[in-house]
């Protein structure tokens, strides 16, 4: 799981352009969004190709990308429950 | 005074206007499901309205071909002399041929009929139609030319629908405007052509363009205001030309996304225009792009001066917060005047007002002068800038590179201004943007095309194709600095032609500070910026 996390870490970074900040900087249970690392509505959507690109998962609506893309932890936990690859 | 003195419009719908006004009235809808775009296979399963078959001139692209085809329409048995030193062509198009700089696409289409002014390209996203009426109506009422032919412009391909895909901004049902069940815009393809003249032509319903506003949110550049900001300023603005008892309809976008719908809503009803009738006309073309802003003006003009407001397609239950006075079916007016609206990425809003009823609104001309400038090219590292010497904007190095150079640009010569004057602030309501380039966004258009050109690794990156669009940058700034002012964009062949763009829309401004530059980045090692701020005097 913790390598899981360092993974996924990464590829936010690189997706969002993230400049100067390492997989370190990012706290596993801090929100993502709003107060945390301070991602938007764009970033969101990157979120959701990185979940489908690198994990195979496609989300059946809004509400349920919304609960799985809180934070590290959240996504990290979705991804091993339904990662088909 | 400037007239609306030709149209035309085609659509896959009909290749006339009253082809175009019968279908609507008929509520006939050119959406339908395509299995991909243009046999462009990785997009599949599109609601789209698309051109079954375009007519190719021998020498130009289809996107040449179809302008040129609607400009020799309209111009048909009309007294317009097209080859005329004071007749210029605008181009509105948020992408035109995609990998040839729009400028050069302008030119071949203006050149095709022997015209040998420097064509204009106006590129503002989604509001590009409705930015280019209030470009020409700058250039006439300037006395740059007494004549401007604009052909609003785009067409759908794999590059546009996926990038409005990855966003989650398409519907695969035919889209519903201002419905509670919205959920996304439907791709279309349209080509319409407005002559605008400062002479009066001898007919029995004449459109006199009373003036127009640009405004930008100042919020984010894809997502829309909450509050309305931009588009609530515009249609304030618009209460200087037209009073609201006198309007036949508020022509909205409407795209039938979820948040922009809502958006329109909460303007309308801050500007206390709830009650004036609402078109909306995505239900039968989907959203036509650079084409949409002209498209829905030249039906509204043709509706209303046969008494009708035109009826909305998709609408059947309130879904926005405010309510906003829409009708499935055509309504009567007796009214003579109208508002066309129109947003998009960048943080951007453009209003124009129409009236069949002259009214000669004077112009406060101005002079300007320059309070400093700045230049950047290749041998700067704008990054090493950035951080060296700006280095508070959070979100910078998620930006493209037009972006940042625009930013940083506009970033030092602002402590540049500052250092020599203590007192100076950029003033949000007071000051404007415009911008230019030669080759607008295709540095990051090469990097979005990466993210769709494998089949097996087909992942459209939304923060990529945002940036696809040249206007971006504006947006950007404004947002950095909190300019609800106008935030402009042209795709020009050099700096120098752009001067005429600048000094027509500075002349008659309200605006007291103007934020000027030239902003080109097709190559890593071969860029520019030239930025300047002046004041009114």
């Amino acid at each position: 799981m913790e390598e899981l996390k360092r993974q996924l870490k990464q590829q936010i970074i690189e997706a969002i352009n993230l400049e100067d900040m390492t997989p370190e900087d990012i706290e596993d249970a801090a929100p993502l969004f709003g107060e945390g690392l301070g991602l938007d509505s764009i970033d969101a959507l990157e979120l959701i190709m990185i979940m489908d690109k690198n994990y195979g998962i496609k989300f059946a609506d809004k509400n349920e990308s919304k609960a799985a893309l809180q934070s590290i932890d959240t996504m990290a936990a979705y991804i091993k429950e339904h990662r088909t690859k | 005074m400037v007239y609306s003195v030709a149209q035309h419009i085609i659509t896959p719908l009909s290749d006339t206007v009253e082809g175009n006004i019968r279908a609507i009235l008929d509520k006939r809808t050119a959406l339908t499901s395509h299995a991909s775009v243009r046999e462009q296979s990785l997009v599949k399963q599109v609601q789209a309205s698309l051109f079954e078959h375009i007519s190719v001139i021998k020498g130009y692209t289809h996107f040449e071909s179809l302008c040129i085809q609607a400009v020799e329409q309209a111009v048909n048995n009309q007294n317009i002399n097209i080859t005329s030193p004071g007749c210029v062509f605008i181009l509105s198009s948020t992408k035109g041929d995609i990998w040839v700089s729009m400028a050069q696409t302008a030119k071949n289409i203006a050149g095709y009929f022997g015209n040998k002014t420097s064509p204009i390209v106006v590129s503002t996203a989604c509001t590009s139609g409705v930015s280019a009426q209030l470009t020409a109506w700058r250039l006439l009422q300037a006395n740059l030319y007494d004549t401007a032919i604009i052909v609003g412009c785009d067409l759908q391909c794999e590059f546009i629908v996926s990038g409005f895909q990855s966003f989650e901004a398409v519907s695969r049902f035919p889209c519903k405007p201002f419905d509670k069940n919205r959920d996304g815009l439907n791709p279309g393809e349209a080509v319409a052509v407005m002559v605008m003249s400062t002479v009066k032509p001898d007919k029995e319903h004449v459109w006199c363009m009373l003036g127009g506003s640009i405004h930008n949110d100042a919020n984010h550049i894809s997502g829309p205001s909450r509050t309305g900001e931009g588009s609530w300023r515009c249609l304030e603005d618009m209460s200087e030309w037209v009073h609201k008892s006198s309007l036949a309809c508020l022509s909205l976008h409407g795209t039938a996304t979820v948040y922009n719908d809502e958006m329109e809503s909460v303007a309308v009803h801050r500007a206390g225009l709830q009650n004036v009738p609402v078109s909306a006309l995505k239900g039968y073309y989907g959203h036509t792009m650079g084409a949409a802003g002209l498209l829905e003006t030249i039906l509204t003009m043709r509706a209303v001066e046969c008494g009708y407001v035109l009826p909305s397609k998709g609408y059947e239950e309130q879904g926005t917060t405010y309510p906003v006075n829409i009708a499935a079916q055509a309504r009567h007016t007796d009214k003579k005047s109208f508002v066309k609206l129109l947003s998009g990425f960048g943080g951007v809003n453009a209003a124009v007002a129409w009236s069949l009823e002259e009214k000669n609104t004077p112009l406060h001309c101005s002079k300007w002068k320059t309070l400093g400038e700045i230049t950047l090219n290749a041998n700067e590292n704008i990054d090493g800038l950035y951080r060296d010497k700006v280095n508070n904007y959070p979100k910078y190095f998620k930006m493209d590179k037009l972006c940042r150079l625009g930013l940083v640009s506009v970033e030092l010569l602002l402590q540049k201004i500052k250092s020599d004057m203590h007192d100076f602030i950029l003033d949000s309501e007071k000051c404007c943007i415009i911008l230019a380039s030669r080759m607008a966004s295709v540095n990051n258009d090469r990097a979005y095309q990466k993210t769709i050109s494998d089949k097996n690794n087909y992942y459209p990156s939304p923060s990529l194709f945002v940036y696809t669009l040249p206007n971006i940058v504006a947006g950007e700034i404004a947002i950095k600095n909190h300019i609800y002012g106008e935030t402009a964009c042209y795709v020009s062949a050099n700096e120098e032609e752009t001067e005429r763009i600048v000094n027509a829309s500075l002349w008659s401004s309200n605006y007291t500070q103007a934020l000027v530059g030239w902003i080109d980045y097709p190559e890593d090692d071969n860029f520019v910026s030239h930025v300047k701020i002046l004041i009114k005097e």
